[in-house]
């Protein structure tokens, strides 16, 4: 390679890193930085915002309204990790047993969907659920039910909306790992006489942890924040975390308790993440241990 | 450096752009036919340059943090009018330069949310009331109470409005819609949630979906979108309630630092025009405040009580306005009433 050529590639290098690092500090951190600062500053009525501190907003948070609500999502994120995990489990463990030639397809099957936007994909499901739709009238026209069955706008359409949505998140993490998962280990396993049921908790279990660990947090966090869905399928009954912010900064005109509310969020989102590279670690070196 | 000047320059077009004679709208989303800015321009040479939002909140948000400036003419709600003339955010009309004001309804006109119309000129009005699908329901649905017989139960449409849903608790004890009062914000907190379990959903996007997906039967809802419910299902009806239905006018105002103001008013002018005003209610489907385009529209159109109700009706109804810092309080019970 000639100099011209590299020093081309070296300009544009450094013009790539430093839009991304310009985009990066505009977008990213310059904003939160911003909420983190009016989250402890005092509300106004005509200004949004005075520069006067206080520690309200986080005291506010205590309100047994606010645990409620906090409870709620939290529920919704960790059942709707738990049902991924059951459906993508067999799915996961399957697609890595097919023919090496069939995975590829198969998997393109679960990325595909992503290439629709996730709300038009939610829209979609409220056809395919509601009253009059493709289900229902399915099922009556076979005979199987007389009224149709009520779906939408319950408890159920909000999970299957979750589970949709997120599974492929929970797939992708566990195929990898169960893709490099040795399959000698199981036949040694049976050889030496141990049950099925065993050979699932004593060795497909502990090597597909990685896997399950970073699906479970790939779900379990967009599911926390992902509002819409509860509010088209679920009828918008319940109060989420981000109904919260948005209704504090945009009807209440509470900025600074919008704010302690999103810093908040952040902080446990961030919690969640080192507890799972700490767990991460400590599975990554007792494998090696073992091995 | 020129790839460089070229990426920025496409990155912010506005500072490219040369300011000539323009002037700046900020709508509501399909609220405005693209053939009326067309016409617009072709008859007074002004450029527009169009926005749109889909909240009062949201439109209140941006205009405050522009300084009243950025935008030259802006299309709020009656409550909004109010509470952005109170924070002095509003230019007044200077009614010298509009000479079509005369067509204007006076029973839309002089309200408590802007006397003597000072600062607001209304473009489109319309009400919250009950649509009903009488397939379902075949007894005459007359009052808001209605909505909490238990044979409703699960089949209930509230708009997921807290000044709409707690106007309508307000009404039912008795008050205003606009009360304050927090003791009285409490008891139509208690009464909506009685309500509760009649309520499948609370909808602002799009509402006449649960209808003509058979979920709900009866509910609180825009007249506007009954009128496009009833073109595809007419079983689907609107009721103006015993007790009165809350109305609202969404008025063209223009903001204190507006650049173009004569323009503002040039446009003002030129949508309080007949023929303009009735094209813009053909095509957006809410009621005109234009009296003669009103007399000049098709019968059907005109005599439809969904779009255009009884005097009688739009007399018993209530317009909103803006309760202050009573919406914290509101917001508070909002949230209460959620996580139950």
């Amino acid at each position: 390679m000639n100099k011209p050529g590299l020093s081309h590639i070296l300009t544009f290098r450094n013009t790539a890193i430093a839009l991304v690092v310009t985009w990066t500090l505009l977008f990213i951190v310059v904003p939160t930085l911003m909420i983190a600062v009016v989250s402890v500053l005092q509300r106004d009525a005509r200004t949004f915002v005075t520069p006067a501190f206080s520690l309200e907003s986080y005291m506010a948070l205590a309100d047994p309204v606010y645990l409620k609500i906090f409870g709620k999502s939290f529920a919704y994120a960790a059942m709707t990790t738990l049902l991924c995990l059951l459906v993508g489990f067999p799915f996961a463990f399957f697609l890595a047993r097919t023919r090496k030639r069939w995975q590829k397809p198969l998997l393109l099957l679960v990325i595909i969907p992503f290439w629709t936007s996730s709300l038009i994909r939610t829209y979609a499901l409220i056809i395919i659920l509601k009253a009059n739709g493709i289900i229902n009238t399915w099922l009556r026209a076979a005979g199987i039910i007389k009224l149709p069955l009520e779906i939408l706008y319950t408890d159920i359409a909000v999970y299957i909306g979750l589970v949709y949505t997120l599974l492929p998140f929970m797939i992708l993490p566990l195929y990898a790992s169960l893709e490099k998962l040795d399959f000698r280990l199981v036949e040694a396993a049976f050889d030496l006489g141990a049950r099925p049921v065993q050979v699932f908790t004593r060795i497909i279990l502990p090597l597909s942890l990685p896997g399950i660990m970073a699906g479970a947090i790939m779900v379990f966090l967009p599911a926390m924040g992902l509002f819409y869905v509860p509010d088209l399928l679920g009828g918008a009954k319940s109060m989420l975390l981000g109904n919260l912010i948005k209704n504090q900064f945009l009807v209440a005109g509470n900025w600074p308790f919008g704010s302690a509310v999103s810093v908040f969020l952040t902080m446990l989102m961030l919690g969640l993440m080192a507890i799972y590279f700490k767990t991460m670690k400590r599975i990554n070196t007792s494998v090696m241990e073992e091995a | 450096m020129k790839k460089l000047i070229v990426f920025l320059m496409l990155l912010f077009p506005a500072a490219a752009m040369a300011d000539g004679n323009t002037v700046y709208l900020y709508n509501w989303t399909e609220y405005m036919p693209d053939q009326v800015l067309a016409q617009f321009t072709k008859e007074t040479g002004i450029k527009v340059t169009y926005a749109t939002y889909e909240s009062n909140e949201s439109m209140y948000a941006k205009v405050k943090l522009l300084d009243a400036g950025g935008y030259d003419l802006v299309f709020p709600s009656t409550y909004f009018v109010h509470k952005m003339k109170n924070e002095g955010l509003l230019s007044p009309i200077d009614k010298a330069k509009l000479k079509n004001l005369d067509h204007l309804d006076d029973t839309l006109l002089n309200k408590p949310y802007d006397p003597d119309n000072t600062y607001s000129v209304p473009y489109l009005w319309g009400s919250t009331a009950i649509g009903v699908n009488t397939t379902y329901i075949k007894d005459a649905i007359t009052s808001w109470q209605d909505l909490w017989k238990p044979e409703f139960k699960n089949r209930v449409l509230l708009t997921d409005d807290l000044r709409e849903v707690f106007g309508l608790g307000l009404k039912m004890k008795g008050y205003s819609v606009n009360d304050t009062d927090p003791a009285h914000i409490k008891e139509a907190y208690e009464l909506l949630v009685q309500l509760l379990p009649n309520v499948r959903l609370f909808a602002s996007d799009s509402p006449k979906q649960p209808f003509l997906n058979h979920e709900v039967f009866l509910g609180m809802i825009w007249n506007g979108e009954v009128f496009m419910a009833a073109e595809e299902m007419p079983e689907i009806t609107y009721i103006y309630p015993e007790e009165g239905a809350i109305f609202w006018v969404d008025s063209m105002v223009i903001p204190k630092n507006a650049k173009n103001k004569d323009n503002a008013h040039a446009f003002i002018d030129f949508v309080l025009q007949p023929a303009i005003a009735k094209l813009i209610c053909e095509e957006i489907g809410y009621a005109s405040p234009n009296k003669t385009a009103v007399s000049m529209l098709a019968p059907e159109l005109r005599d439809n009580p969904t779009v255009y109700p009884a005097r009688a009706d739009v007399e018993k109804g209530e317009f909103q306005t803006d309760v202050g810092d009573a919406l914290l309080v509101l917001e508070e019970y909002w949230e209460k009433l959620k996580t139950r």
